[in-house]
């Protein structure tokens, strides 16, 4: 990496710092003082401006890990590599994010903590699956095996989610549960205000996507260059 | 063609012979299934619980369970002494490789499940006899897909340094999909209702096999690749 494109992604990186905190600004302004407070669910109601982002960001960071595990089978570049293994650490907070705030809000409403309903159970599999590729991860040593093993596990994950998603669903319309996720009010039209808070709340979140994706895919470049120069110099000496 | 088969082949045969040689696979296997089922006969009470209810369920989690022992050692054994390295210098595709471990496997296992059934019925007094074929159908259609995914996943834990412990941790929360699956059809069969009344379940697990083991084809020369 040269100085002046160094220079060029620092200058890239501080406007879009700038740009998530001003969005993550307005989106508390907005959750706090500027959405009025449900009707029947109380203050809690508002967690779901950080509950439906976090979970809208796991499955988009989750998706650009299968895009990035295909695209470096085929073309072998570490670049591909370094892209999802980013994408499923923040994916992976995010999904735990998701499972923290579920409950939270969950325990007020419908007074317990947990369901096994098709949603929640979906997203404890996803979150066990991406898990599982970090521990892989961790468990090899860098070097190409390590990315081929990761790019295959990133790629079958993924192709699980429809699996997933059909087989939890199935499984619980024999054991029909109070209709619970309805209380989201996705279908029931909701509040212009409500829809505007959710709308700035996913802007900043996606947002919040691109910075961390790119100050992660920065260090382990710099971690990269740090090996090589390492190398070079151990030898040449 | 021909050829490939006969390389498929020789890599089964291969297998069968060092079974029958160690006999150590079946046996174990078969000994394990046996206690996973005995520890959920003490932790459940039967004469509460209806046991074509929890009995699906239990049998399919001893299946698993065993099925990984099988799978952990099916890729071990030829890292110990480099075999693994012998078979990827064969001038053959490395697909040849991996559905000669995948049939090996599969037929390892149905051997097993074939013993652990009637055990199963006695233990549980349950009829298996009156929906034998379609029994048979699912547990194809259930093992098949734990051998597709699990011959793929066990290909890669055996190159990490715990693969023991990887091999589950990475297999088992893809396998759910397949496994509520074949616990429903089994449960079901078990209650009477013909399996034609179950396309849906038939379709998600056969489609389940079909994707893994096309996916399994098309990325294994990347994990088996030094």
């Amino acid at each position: 990496m040269n100085q002046e494109t160094a220079e060029g992604l620092e200058e890239e990186s501080s406007i879009l710092i700038w740009l998530t905190g001003l969005a993550f600004v307005a989106a508390m302004a907005a959750i706090f003082l500027f959405v009025p407070t449900e009707k029947t669910e109380g203050p809690i109601q508002r967690i779901m401006y950080l509950h439906i982002p976090s979970a809208w960001l796991s499955f988009f960071a989750f998706f650009i890990v299968f895009i990035s595990s295909i695209l470096f089978l085929w073309k072998k570049e570490r670049e591909w590599d370094i892209y999802a293994y980013a994408s499923a650490e923040i994916g992976v907070i995010f999904c735990s994010l998701v499972l923290i705030t579920g409950p939270i809000w969950a325990k007020p409403i419908w007074g317990t903590w947990w369901v096994w309903d098709a949603r929640l159970t979906s997203t404890l599999i996803l979150w066990l699956i991406y898990v599982a590729y970090l521990m892989l991860r961790a468990q090899t040593d860098p070097g190409s095996m390590r990315a081929r093993y990761a790019a295959v596990l990133g790629i079958v994950g993924f192709l699980n989610i429809p699996f997933i998603h059909f087989s939890v669903l199935w499984w619980r319309t024999f054991h029909p549960q109070p209709k619970v996720i309805s209380s989201e009010g996705f279908g029931k039209g909701m509040d212009p205000s409500m829809l505007a808070t959710l709308g700035i709340s996913l802007g900043a979140f996606t947002l919040l996507y691109f910075l961390l994706m790119g100050q992660r895919v920065r260090q382990e470049k710099l971690k990269d260059e740090i090996d090589r120069l390492k190398r070079e110099k151990l030898y040449s000496s | 063609m021909n050829l490939y088969l006969n390389q498929i082949g020789a890599i089964i045969w291969k297998d069968f012979v060092t079974e029958l040689k160690t006999r150590e696979l079946l046996s174990s296997m078969f000994i394990f299934a046996l206690l996973v089922i005995l520890i959920f006969i003490f932790s459940i009470n039967l004469s509460i619980v209806k046991a074509s209810e929890v009995g699906p369920g239990i049998l399919w989690v001893a299946f698993l369970f065993a099925g990984t022992i099988g799978l952990n050692r099916s890729f071990m054994l030829e890292k110990e002494n480099g075999c693994l390295m012998g078979l990827m210098l064969v001038p053959a595709d490395r697909t040849t490789i991996y559905f000669g471990k995948l049939i090996s496997n599969f037929i390892f296992l149905s051997i097993m499940e074939l013993f652990i059934l009637p055990l199963f019925m006695v233990f549980f007094d349950i009829d298996l006899l009156s929906h034998l074929g379609p029994l048979l159908i699912v547990v194809f259609l259930g093992t098949l897909g734990f051998c597709a995914l699990g011959t793929l996943l066990s290909s890669l834990s055996s190159n990490l340094k715990t693969r023991e412990i990887m091999l589950p941790i990475l297999l088992y929360p893809l396998l759910i999909p397949i496994v509520i699956g074949v616990v429903r059809m089994t449960g079901q069969l078990l209650d009477g209702i013909p399996l034609l009344d179950m396309m849906k379940w038939i379709g998600l697990t056969a489609s389940f096999d079909i994707i893994y083991i096309g996916v399994s084809i098309m990325t294994i020369d990347h994990i088996l690749e030094e």
